[in-house]
């Protein structure tokens, strides 16, 4: 049984909360509020996956592909925000 | 055994027989191959915004400036409410509790239109402000990422329809509703916020 989607919709809303209340103000360090947004995806995507997409109980090589798709794209964000600040240092 | 119950085995015993690798997925293993072949177009999206981001981090930063990021934070609100009907629809589904199924998928359905609502009203706005798919790179993009996941939008309201009104797997409509749910969760730090 999966986990009870009431608590996964509450989790999900209180991360999209945090992520407009990190995202939206202007800030002295924009990349620390991107990594922190996109982590806050991050962990959104990961109970989308797992409990609405229902992958818990899904075959493994299935998860992995998914999760690896969601841990690529964040991380190639991540790193697409990181490389001008690297270049400009 | 009556020509429906041979009917029914069919099509639940579908999905574990003969599919291979598709086997044991939540829904009809055809709607897995959809889905994995959208998350292949999407990523290579990402892929493009984020190099051409890191290309042009100015033009990018000025571009997210003018973008409203409250919009795209009450759709992201929509979509994973949307997404959680969809999830009470199937365990509804589950126990045999088909009418309150299809009032959870309707709910869904009514989210996912208020999503293009808001969509075109953010739109608008920008062609109002004479910002339109021409301006500039990120423009470009913004209006090909957005209107791509807009368009699954509108295709995942018909599909959870399709499903809904033919009483057909509702693991299969929602499983692909989630993923137009996962890709607009990552498109939205990515697009409206980050950097």
């Amino acid at each position: 049984m999966r986990s009870s989607p009431v608590r996964i919709w509450l989790v999900l809303v209180v991360l999209t909360l945090a992520t407009i209340a990190v995202g939206l103000p202007a800030t002295a360090a924009p990349w620390l509020a991107g990594l922190v947004v996109l982590g806050l995806a991050l962990a959104k995507g990961r109970l989308i996956v797992l409990d609405f997409l229902e992958l818990q109980r899904a075959p493994r090589l299935w998860r992995g592909l998914v999760m690896a798709w969601l841990w690529g794209v964040t991380g190639l964000a991540v790193l697409a925000g990181l490389i001008p600040l690297l270049l400009a240092a | 055994m009556t020509q429906l119950d041979v009917e029914e085995h069919a099509a639940t015993a579908l999905p574990e027989a003969g599919w291979g690798p598709l086997a044991g997925l939540p829904g009809h293993p055809m709607m897995w191959v959809l889905i994995a072949s959208e998350l292949a177009v999407f990523g290579a999206l990402i892929v493009a915004f984020g190099i051409a981001g890191a290309l042009e981090p100015d033009l990018f930063a000025a571009g997210r400036a003018r973008l409203d990021p409250l919009l795209g934070g009450i759709n992201t609100l929509v979509l994973v409410t949307s997404g959680f009907l969809a999830a009470m629809a199937v365990d509804a589904a589950d126990a045999g509790r088909r009418r309150t199924a299809r009032l959870h998928v309707a709910g869904a359905i009514i989210l996912g239109g208020l999503f293009v609502i808001v969509k075109l009203i953010e739109y608008q706005a920008k062609l109002a402000a004479g910002i339109g798919i021409e301006t500039d790179r990120f423009f470009t993009l913004y209006f090909l990422v957005t209107g791509f996941h807009l368009l699954h939008v509108l295709l995942g309201m018909v599909i959870l329809a399709a499903v809904a009104v033919t009483d057909a797997d509702l693991r299969t409509g929602t499983a692909f509703w989630h993923m137009v749910d996962l890709v607009w969760v990552v498109l939205y730090p990515l697009v409206y916020l980050a950097g």
